[in-house]
């Protein structure tokens, strides 16, 4: 007699998509790397003169050197720390923000519902590049204002997407029925509501994780991000006066770089809503 | 003699899952003859509705397939038809009603260009024509002001209305076969009767043969002329209607007669199929006290003591409206209802879907916030009572919903479900004894122990509805409103479900609010019975009275709308 959770069905039905699984590996190959380069066990000197500048591709250096004869391989590394901190910051910045806010507004309705979409609604209505702009300018350069700026900009879709989603839930019986034991609205919303809907924030947060990533790049290409630390946007912006001179490596590992990581995480979050929202099941 | 228009021969159908192989009908053979009804009696996951679709190809590929059989229409074989050959045969030659109305119509066109969509597909006509022509069906299947209701969407006509578009879309083409998948599950006894008389009609009038699928052998003898009777894949019985009903053969058919609850008198506990035979399908002998006709006016008044009060309760809703959203009037969906009930005995509530039950019942429990007027309970005035106060009263006063698939938080155990009453109100001193108080539950019920540890998902809906009845009782409460807790049920399961209601009622002294749309079965259970109609109790007596003397025209109908469980034939010959 086998017992299965729907969590359990939804991950055999990810594993046996071969997309989805390799996506998953990358990902988790990316985080790795990332995790062994924040403890300083790789790519640690990056900064250190290897060679002479601007080497081609080698056996020795995969990508090169840069202008500074810099390992261009511990660049990448050291820019996937940034970009994988700058996915997972945002992502717990958004997360809480937008399952309560979410929540509390599908579940109360009423004037909680309307003053937290009309704040939501006003986040959203200014373009997202210019807010986060402005966000940088006033916390001054630097990846702590890249988190929050993008932390504070991208709990939004998320929000919305709760919001519907925990309102069609709690007219189910079910909740009901938990009303008619004796649960107060904690329990209701926390307890029974709450595990129904988490299926959104794993999809969304897949699919918010890459999108943080870009975001990062581009502020980092217009050189309000990192400062003084490599990342794919400031690699791409140093690469951008080199090419004319033949030196394309920089610019192809940091595109490759983040072309991967994107394309995968995009995969993993449509296998995602594939495996886990209910309403795309065949019954 | 003339070959059949459809035959069926040796069909077997199989589906591949997860654990392999399942044989979903199994060598099954059937004819309908040119201009005749066959009803196709099963309980759910019997095979009858895979039977229908393999009829029209609508199997789901490549996790079906039908290693052996013929499907003969008009002397050629289906089975071997390809994709573009079946498109011609399908709305045009064969056509289906499904069973729920509410989701097979596209909620963003108009239901006139849903049906005229289906005449355009088959016939080179004009728009217009095409128009005029579904107008023209609409008013044949009875829908009033069809020149005007032809602009109307799905959502603003009513679920019986909604079921006559999708039988105007399935005659649009006048088919020589038209297949019912549960036509009238969904609705409402009164428009079930309604919907029935309609097809009788339209297959009388264009000469149809019709293939009928239904859970309930009771609805199928208004309309069959042949019945055929599966179970677990395989056909256990076929015979003409009559034969069917007065002398049905296999044990199964026997079950299936016998658990629909009669008008009249009823043994104290509704005959079901396994009393008919074993789990192996052979079959039993039936104890002679099982049919004993009982008799509720015999029974001695156990208790005199009141326990619920109810006294001019009116429930109303906001109806919104203008620029702002803001209240222009009130729904009154309770309108000035009293009753008593006494401890131990059982209220039955009847009445149309929108009649007030459902409201009433939630009022009562305060799941829903009466108006005005007052609900006493056990002699204490429960109107107002603030939160604190409810959720005690909560141990007391349960609810079991209908529809059991909704009804249980699909990522929670059954034993997490079981005890979070328990564990909301601290009863049980461990996590232990509280999951040896779910367990014993559970097995009263008639679960298995072993099963606890599963999800909602990996039950049947018969079951998933013992559980919600175990969750109602793990608090021990002694009052339980029910609310159309059987209406999703297939008549078998739910004669099982009324007798575990009632066998619950005599071990916990429990007193119950039955509501139902079906008055056989509120009948059946209940001591006294409440008509309900727009958001009134407009006729209550005692359950026997009820359908020997109904005084209002409205209770008359509602008894007139309930399968008699025997053919017209047999029916005129009684009159």
């Amino acid at each position: 007699m086998k017992e299965n959770s729907l969590w359990k069905d939804a991950f055999r039905r990810l594993v046996t998509d071969k997309f989805a699984l390799g996506s998953l590996l990358i990902v988790l190959t990316y985080a790795i790397v990332a995790l062994l380069a924040a403890s300083g066990l790789i790519a640690a000197d990056w900064a250190k003169e290897v060679g002479g500048s601007n080497l081609p591709p080698s056996t020795e250096h995969w990508f090169g050197t840069d202008i500074f004869g810099r390992d261009v391989l511990a660049k990448l590394i050291r820019g996937t720390q940034i970009a994988m901190s700058v996915g997972l910051v945002t992502s717990l910045i958004a997360i809480p923000i937008g399952v309560i806010l979410g929540a509390l507004a599908g579940y109360f309705g009423g004037w909680v519902d309307d003053v937290i979409t009309w704040l939501y609604t006003t986040f959203s209505s200014i373009p997202n590049i210019m807010l986060l702009i402005s966000i940088t300018m006033i916390l001054g350069k630097g990846i702590f204002a890249v988190y929050i700026a993008l932390g504070a900009t991208s709990w939004v879709t998320l929000c919305r997407l709760i919001r519907g989603e925990v309102m069609k839930h709690k007219e189910r019986e079910y909740v009901q029925a938990a009303e008619a034991i004796g649960g107060g609205h904690f329990r209701k919303l926390f307890i029974h509501i709450l595990p129904n809907v988490t299926h959104i924030v794993i999809i969304n947060t897949s699919l918010q994780f890459q999108f943080a990533i870009k975001s990062e790049v581009i502020l980092s290409y217009l050189g309000l991000g990192v400062q003084g630390e490599p990342s794919w946007g400031t690699m791409i912006d140093d690469a951008k006066l080199e090419l004319s001179r033949g030196v394309w490596w920089q610019l192809a590992g940091a595109t490759l770089a983040m072309f991967v990581v994107v394309l995968a995480f995009n995969l993993l979050g449509d296998a995602l809503r594939d495996s886990l929202d209910p309403k795309l099941k065949g019954k | 003699m003339t070959s059949p228009l459809l035959s069926v021969k040796n069909l077997v159908v199989e589906f591949q899952t997860g654990e392999g192989i399942t044989r979903a009908v199994n060598n099954i053979s059937f004819d309908i003859p040119a201009g005749k009804t066959i009803g196709i009696v099963g309980e759910s996951g019997s095979g009858k509705s895979v039977t229908s679709l393999a009829v029209m190809g609508l199997l789901q590929r490549p996790a079906a397939r039908i290693p052996q059989g013929e499907v003969f229409f008009n002397g050629q074989d289906l089975l071997k038809f390809d994709e573009s050959q079946m498109r011609e045969i399908r709305g045009n030659q064969i056509s289906m009603i499904f069973q729920e109305p509410m989701t097979s119509l596209n909620p963003v066109f108009k239901v006139a260009d849903q049906i005229a969509e289906t005449i355009r597909i088959h016939k080179s006509v004009s728009k217009k024509e095409a128009w005029d022509r579904a107008v023209d069906l609409m008013n044949q299947v009875g829908i009033p002001n069809p020149a005007q209701s032809a602009h109307k969407y799905p959502h603003e006509m009513s679920g019986g209305q909604k079921q006559r578009v999708m039988i105007a879309m399935a005659i649009a083409c006048e088919p020589k076969l038209l297949i019912a998948d549960e036509p009238t599950t969904a609705l409402d006894v009164t428009i079930q009767k309604q919907v029935l008389d309609l097809l009788h009609k339209l297959q009388q009038q264009y000469q149809m043969s019709m293939m009928f699928i239904t859970h309930d052998l009771g609805v199928i003898g208004d309309i069959a002329d042949d019945v055929v009777v599966m179970y677990r894949s395989n056909v256990v019985e076929k015979n003409n209607a009559d034969e069917i009903f007065t002398t049905a053969k296999h044990p199964y058919t026997k079950g299936l007669l016998a658990c629909r609850p009669k008008l009249g008198a009823n043994p104290r506990r509704l005959l079901t199929v396994s009393d008919f035979m074993d789990e192996n399908g052979v079959e039993k002998h039936i104890s002679a006290e099982r049919v004993v006709v009982f008799d509720k006016e015999q029974e001695k008044e156990k208790s005199s003591d009141i326990l619920l009060e109810v006294k001019n309760l009116v429930t109303h809703f906001p109806i919104k409206g203008g620029l702002f959203g803001r209240t222009v009037d009130h729904f009154r969906a309770v309108n000035d209802v009293s009753f008593t009930l006494k401890k131990g005995k059982t209220l039955g509530l009847v009445g149309e879907s929108g009649c007030g039950k459902t409201t009433l019942g939630r009022s009562i429990l305060r799941l829903v916030e009466p108006g005005s007027g007052s609900i006493s309970y056990g002699g204490k005035d429960i109107t107002h009572i603030y939160a604190e106060e409810l959720r005690l009263l909560r141990r007391k006063m349960q609810i079991i919903f209908q529809d059991p698939y909704s009804s249980l938080n699909p990522r929670m155990t059954i034993s997490e479900i079981l005890t979070e009453p328990l564990n909301i109100h601290g009863v049980g001193n461990s996590r232990a004894e509280r999951l040896s108080m779910a367990k014993e539950l559970f097995e009263k019920v008639g679960l298995k122990a072993s099963q606890l540890n599963r999800y909602p998902h990996e039950f049947s809906g018969g079951q998933r509805q013992r559980i919600s009845i175990a969750r109602a009782l793990m608090l021990r409460p002694e009052f339980v409103v029910c609310d159309e807790s059987v209406s999703a049920l297939d008549v078998s399961i739910q004669a099982q479900v009324l007798n575990l209601l009632l066998d619950l009622q005599e071990e916990f002294h429990l007193t119950y609010i039955f509501i139902s749309h079906d008055l056989s079965v509120v009948n059946f259970i209940a001591d006294e019975v409440g008509v309900m109609n727009g958001g009134k109790i407009i006729e209550m007596d005692k359950a026997n009275n009820i359908y020997k003397n109904p005084k209002e025209a409205y209770t008359r109908a509602l008894l007139s709308a309930i399968p008699k469980g025997i053919t017209k034939a047999n029916l005129s010959a009684l009159l």
